[in-house]
């Protein structure tokens, strides 16, 4: 109950107050300022709820095993540019730990590879664009957990999602307005990486989903999380 | 990884240094005046050249000299706002405003890419679980015990790698056959990983994780200099934010660029931004005043 009253606030209270601010301050730069506070606000509250959720010590390690795991393949598959399981390993996390567990990966996997990558201000929207993905694959878990189809329909709509949003933040970034003629631009140039991350979400999703499925599960009943 | 050319600066208190680059970081980003992103600009290269050494910051600074123009050239294909055409390309003007527009987005990008290179070096892991680690004490177990399995994970696939390269997995040669020994090798790691991973946690259960009563050890201790640090930080920052707020420093570009105000006011936040920019800068300055000193009167 508690956790849904924070959640309310912040997203009742919070969220307008600094941006009516920001806007106020930055009337040049609304737009980025309004995005980059929906995206922080969103990790805050989503964290917040994470906190005062009941959770095991095992769920903890489990979870921390998965983004460690992500970050690692970011290494591993760093000879293939764009082609990265990251996005697959957050979807089975969302998939089988829960929505909330889904979007902690996500941005968690921005953070920690973005420590040895280099910190930028892409950082926020990157936590927030993989959190995103992951929080809906804890939401929709039911549906595409047995149905391999609409799973790997997902993987492809993720790389997609992926990509726009970090092309919106370019957009908003430039000129501080939506410039749909920088979007469409924006959103061609990366079209070739839209490409690899939707064929790559499918081919990880495809090889790794069984096996992390059983695994996750055996653990699960084993140790009982 | 802690910088030992910046002993002074990195050594102020976590949650200092954390408001100092969050109130920096806004005013570059979200600022449109030319003056103050310039300002800022300047105090992060001279921070991000403190650190560095000659070589390495000239390197950089090779790289984005040529992505600031850039920026400002392509600028105008996506931007006719503005006044003054100075030819037409494909039946578009290209107008003076939009360059000098590009121009000042080059300029705030690069103020914003060099203050998050100096955070990278400054903030190191250890003072950001530090500082998370009392408000999201879960999320930053999650975090440290990620930090640390990565490199155990990196030391486990490369063993497995050896193994099973020894076993000739990568003998075949090609794209498909590639990607399908590193997927084994991954698979091999997570199971691996999962199994050792509830070793862990029952070992930490074991010891009475999440029991009351548990304190942290922590190296970090608020001291004057930090207090007076984050005060003179914070007056600056409500200087510079008061007058963005008000329209002091409004600058535009369409359609017409405006001219830069010089009133009394404006040269406050201009100055006030200026010393906050060159913060790090100063701590350095003081600190070598202070052992110059002392060492004078022995």
């Amino acid at each position: 109950m508690s956790r849904r009253i924070i959640k309310l606030t912040i997203f009742c209270l919070v969220i307008p107050i600094v941006v009516v601010l920001g806007v106020v301050i930055f009337n040049d730069r609304a737009y980025s300022w309004v995005y980059m506070c929906v995206a922080v606000l969103s990790c805050i509250s989503l964290f917040i709820s994470f906190e005062k959720r009941k959770s095991n010590t095992t769920l903890l390690v489990v979870l921390a095993v998965m983004i460690a795991l992500s970050v690692a393949g970011r290494f591993i598959f760093s000879f293939l540019p764009h082609f990265k399981p990251v996005t697959a390993m957050v979807v089975i996390t969302g998939i089988y730990l829960g929505y909330e567990c889904g979007f902690v990966c996500g941005a968690f996997t921005a953070v920690i590879s973005n420590f040895i990558f280099g910190q930028g201000p892409w950082t926020p929207f990157q936590m927030f664009s993989w959190g995103v993905i992951g929080l809906i694959a804890g939401l929709i878990s039911k549906y595409i957990v047995d149905n391999k189809l609409l799973l790997l329909i997902y993987g492809g709509f993720s790389g997609i999602l992926y990509s726009l949003l970090m092309d919106v933040w370019t957009t908003f970034w430039y000129d501080g307005a939506f410039n749909a003629l920088r979007f469409f631009a924006n959103v061609a140039t990366a079209l070739p990486v839209t490409v690899s991350y939707v064929v790559s979400n499918i081919i990880f999703l495809l090889v790794l989903i069984k096996p992390f499925g059983e695994k996750l599960k055996r653990i699960k009943t084993k140790y009982g999380i | 990884m802690e910088n030992n050319k910046l002993k002074s600066f990195s050594t102020l208190h976590p949650f200092v240094l954390i408001v100092y680059f969050v109130t920096i970081l806004v005013v570059s980003m979200f600022g449109t005046n030319p003056v103050l992103l310039f300002l800022s600009l300047v105090g992060g290269m001279m921070f991000f050249g403190m650190m560095n050494s000659k070589k390495a910051f000239f390197n950089d600074l090779a790289f984005y000299i040529p992505m600031f123009f850039l920026i400002a050239i392509i600028n105008p294909l996506f931007s006719h706002n503005g006044v003054t055409p100075l030819f037409f390309m494909n039946g578009n003007p290209v107008t003076l405003e939009a360059i000098l527009y590009g121009g000042n987005i080059a300029l705030m990008l690069m103020a914003v890419v060099y203050w998050c290179k100096c955070y990278s070096e400054i903030m190191t892991t250890d003072k950001f679980l530090y500082l998370f680690g009392k408000v999201i004490p879960k999320l930053s177990l999650v975090l440290s015990m990620a930090l640390r399995f990565i490199p155990l994970f990196r030391e486990k696939h490369r063993e497995f790698r050896m193994v099973q390269g020894a076993s000739g997995l990568y003998d075949q040669k090609g794209f498909v056959n590639k990607i399908i020994c590193e997927l084994k090798v991954f698979s091999a790691l997570v199971t691996w990983s999962l199994e050792n991973s509830v070793d862990t946690a029952s070992s930490m259960k074991a010891r009475g994780y999440g029991l009351k009563g548990r304190t942290h050890f922590s190296m970090y201790k608020f001291r004057k200099r930090d207090g007076i640090f984050l005060a003179v930080n914070l007056l600056l920052f409500s200087v510079v934010a008061f007058g963005m707020g008000i329209g002091f420093v409004d600058f535009s570009f369409y359609p017409l660029v405006t001219e830069i105000k010089t009133g009394a006011v404006q040269i406050v936040v201009y100055i006030s931004l200026g010393v906050m920019s060159l913060l790090p800068f100063i701590t350095e300055l003081w600190e070598v005043i202070v052992w110059k000193y002392s060492m004078s009167k022995i």
